[in-house]
């Protein structure tokens, strides 16, 4: 394996893992908030318990994603140093920012976790809010980090040097709120299914409990009521990416000639060759409206630029296809959720079928968040910052990266093992279902 | 001027890390010390005293590594390349560190040995692998080309006697700086026998450190005369602060006044973080980029510390009610 490849595909492994511990601080201190907050409104034992369970849960998520994330902020440095080297200082605000963001929401999670008899109880869930703020504060600023690789400005190019950088011009860049939106809905949306979907699967398989039941609605919740945004935030982020990298839109949608009134491609495996998407739906105008928003502009096809710029185009099609598909069905489920609270509410978690979907739906949200990070990185190949450096010309020279991955691999498999089993750990102390307390521990 | 402010808020951060970080590293270290013979109650008491603040210590990291590449890119660029090997290791013991606390903090009772093995090896690595980083850096013994690229070899360019050196010396700076602190949270829950465990190792491993660190002058005046220049020639008033702090530390652990003993390790531990920093000016990556060509512009130093002096307005507060809430 050559030391390019395999530097990139540690940095994808390593970010498609943090993403998802990622999601989940800024998605589940929300729904902490929520049960916490449920508790303080009518003393019920069973919101108490949520929370604090919810809690100990969050902070090994958290605790993993502080690790994964410090590996990620050496990676930038050791994998690819040229591009730090060339455009520190021009990404530098974001970072810096995040640091901040970080720090303080570590801060507030050692308060939060350890301060359930220090604090009253008011004030502890006042020590709560500082930490969904500022998930929702980190996440932001990494991603106009990734925004401004997709869409650099920001500084002068001179000879291949940065002149004159101005960092807060580059955070704010044209790519910045449609990504940065799309990727904070998503996160609550991974963080409301994963947890739906896990309680939908204890009330078939273990006990139909109170605890359960309540736990399962919360997350539906979250993950419901930000689809709809999401699906509009998407054609906002599609528009943007048409206009700022055309060529990896066209890439996204395998768009081969460049047409006025060109037709959506949905599903299809792109033949390279003979530059055609096989068993692919088309529909006529569509792609030319989603694009500008006019049913008769003209939308640019992978032929008219130039062969060494254009990404692996079916990785990027499949990838893409994949994130609008599970993305519908996450939103079907949102409808038919809201449907069945309209119509059934008395017997809204009886339908078995309901709760069988609603248990897959946390495994697709993720397949949808990790296929939409892909279309993001691997669509803007072979740049690491778009039209100005390539990612062969950033990569370390330094030999064995190939090795270091096979390593990186096994560390996060442990990792992985690790996170999953201590979770199952705490989930396997029983509640009570009668007052919702935790029952008395199995010494 | 905005170069030396930058580096001003570099060092704090360096510092701090050193002090708050190291003691945490060092409550693993002595688990390896004691070859995973403590007590329950020990490694409660450990567990208990780096819990609430452990997290935060991470981000001093995070935070050096984010000055250092927004305010001198270059140089970032070109340590990243040269201490490619050590860095690695570094983060392979701090993945493992935050991994083996974060699933054995929730059932403190039950650990299973492996993950208190992987705990107490991994804060002996990174320690030591950050302090090969310190020493190789300080040595200026890594090539580099007319354009400050890396140039030697990745796999031994940063090996030599100075870095091995510093990555022992830090060990040990961390495991005095710990047994000190662990000591004064011994005194004050109370805990007669684990005082006197505390005092006993604290005495045992600052005498060694005081052996050790004539030792390292020695090193660096017989083998490398530039940093040598900087010790004797600027740094030299802070390095006497250092030895009469370290003496006056050892005293205090003697005679058990907690308080001064904690202050006296954290100066010392400060101190050697200036010392180096001090001696080393204007070099950031010796012998080729100094804080002056690696610099980003004015305009990005002083938005950096813009930044930094309003993030700083909102972490100092939450600092001290973390503190207060927990070590009141």
């Amino acid at each position: 394996m050559e030391d390019l490849l395999a530097a990139r595909l540690q940095m994808a492994f390593t970010l498609g893992f943090h993403i998802i511990l990622a999601c989940f601080g800024v998605g589940l201190p929300v729904l902490l908030l929520c049960a916490e907050a449920m508790f303080l409104r009518t003393g019920k034992a069973v919101y108490k318990t949520l929370a604090k369970r919810w809690a100990k849960a969050f902070a090994v998520l958290f605790a993993i994603g502080a690790v994964s994330g410090t590996v990620l902020s050496f990676e930038m440095g050791l994998l690819w140093p040229r591009f730090m080297g060339t455009f520190g200082s021009v990404i530098s605000l974001p970072f810096t920012l995040e640091g901040f963001a970080f720090f303080f929401e570590a801060i507030f999670v050692g308060i939060y976790l350890y301060g359930w008899e220090k604090l009253s109880p008011w004030a502890h869930w006042c020590s709560g809010i500082p930490i969904a703020l500022s998930g929702f504060a980190s996440a932001w600023f990494v991603v106009t980090a990734n925004a401004w690789m997709n869409a650099p400005r920001g500084f002068e190019w001179i000879d291949g040097a940065v002149v004159n950088p101005d960092p807060i011009d580059a955070m704010f860049n044209p790519a910045t709120w449609a990504q940065t939106t799309h990727m904070i809905l998503a996160a609550y949306i991974v963080s409301g299914f994963c947890v739906a979907s896990f309680y939908a699967w204890r009330i078939l398989r273990h006990d139909d409990s109170r605890y359960n039941r309540i736990a399962m609605s919360l997350g539906l919740i979250l993950g419901a009521v930000c689809m709809p945004p999401q699906l509009a935030v998407g054609d906002w982020a599609a528009k943007v990416v048409a206009q700022t990298q055309p060529l990896k839109f066209a890439a996204m949608e395998s768009h081969f000639e460049t047409e006025t009134g060109a037709s959506l491609t949905i599903g299809g495996i792109p033949d390279m060759e003979n530059q055609t998407v096989n068993y692919a739906i088309k529909i006529p105008k569509l792609l030319s409206f989603l694009a500008n928003g006019d049913l008769n502009s003209e939308v640019k096809g992978l032929k008219d630029f130039p062969p060494d710029e254009i990404p692996p185009v079916p990785v990027v099609h499949i990838a893409f296809q994949l994130m609008v598909g599970t993305g519908m069905l996450l939103m079907v489920h949102a409808v038919w959720s809201a449907l069945r609270y309209w119509r059934f509410r008395d017997h809204f978690f009886e339908c078995r079928l309901f709760l069988w979907t609603t248990t897959g739906m946390g495994m697709l949200s993720v397949i949808a968040l990790e296929t939409g990070w892909t279309v993001t990185e691997v669509g803007r190949q072979p740049w690491i910052v778009y039209g100005f450096m390539r990612t062969k010309d950033a990569v370390t020279d330094a030999s064995g990266v190939p090795l270091i991955f096979a390593t990186t691999m096994v560390i996060y498999a442990m990792l992985a093992i690790g996170c999953v089993s201590m979770l199952r750990l705490l989930a396997s102390h029983p509640v009570d279902p009668v007052t919702g307390q935790e029952a008395s521990k199995p010494q | 001027m905005m170069v030396t402010a930058i580096l001003c808020v570099l060092l704090a951060a360096l510092v701090a890390y050193a002090v708050f970080g190291g003691a945490d590293f060092g409550a693993g270290v002595w688990e390896f010390n004691t070859a995973f013979r403590s007590s329950e109650r020990e490694r409660k008491q450990l567990l208990h005293a780096i819990g609430p603040i452990w997290e935060t210590n991470h981000v001093w990291l995070i935070f050096i590594l984010v000055l250092l590449f927004g305010a001198f890119p270059s140089a970032f660029a070109s340590m990243n390349e040269a201490l490619f090997v050590p860095l690695l290791l570094a983060l392979t013991g701090i993945v493992f560190r935050g991994a083996a606390y974060a699933f054995s903090a929730q059932r403190p009772a039950g650990t299973a040995i492996r993950w208190r093995v992987a705990f107490a090896l991994a804060s002996v690595l990174a320690p030591l692998f950050l302090g090969v980083c310190v020493g190789a850096m300080a040595s200026g013994e890594m090539q580099f080309d007319a354009d400050g690229h890396f140039v030697g070899n990745h796999l031994s360019g940063w090996i030599n006697s100075l870095s091995i050196f510093c990555g022992f010396f830090t060990v040990g700076l961390c495991a005095y700086t710990s047994a000190t602190y662990m000591m004064r949270e011994s005194v004050l829950s109370g805990d007669a026998d684990l005082v006197d465990l505390w005092r006993t190792r604290a005495l045992a491993v600052g005498t060694l450190m005081g052996v050790l660190a004539l030792g390292g002058l020695l090193l660096a005046a017989s083998r490398y005369p530039l940093l040598w220049q900087g010790l004797a020639g600027r740094g030299w008033p802070i390095i006497l602060i250092s030895m009469v702090s370290g003496v006056g530390s050892l005293r205090a652990i003697h005679r058990q006044r907690t308080n001064v003993a904690v202050i006296g390790v954290t100066v010392t531990c400060a101190t050697v973080v200036i010392g180096w920093a001090v001696a080393q000016y204007p070099m950031l990556l010796p012998p080729y980029w100094t804080v002056t060509n690696s610099a980003s512009p004015d305009s990005v130093l002083a938005l950096i510390l813009g930044v930094t002096g309003i993030g700083a307005m909102f972490l100092v507060p939450a600092l001290v009610l973390l503190l207060k809430i927990f070590k009141s």
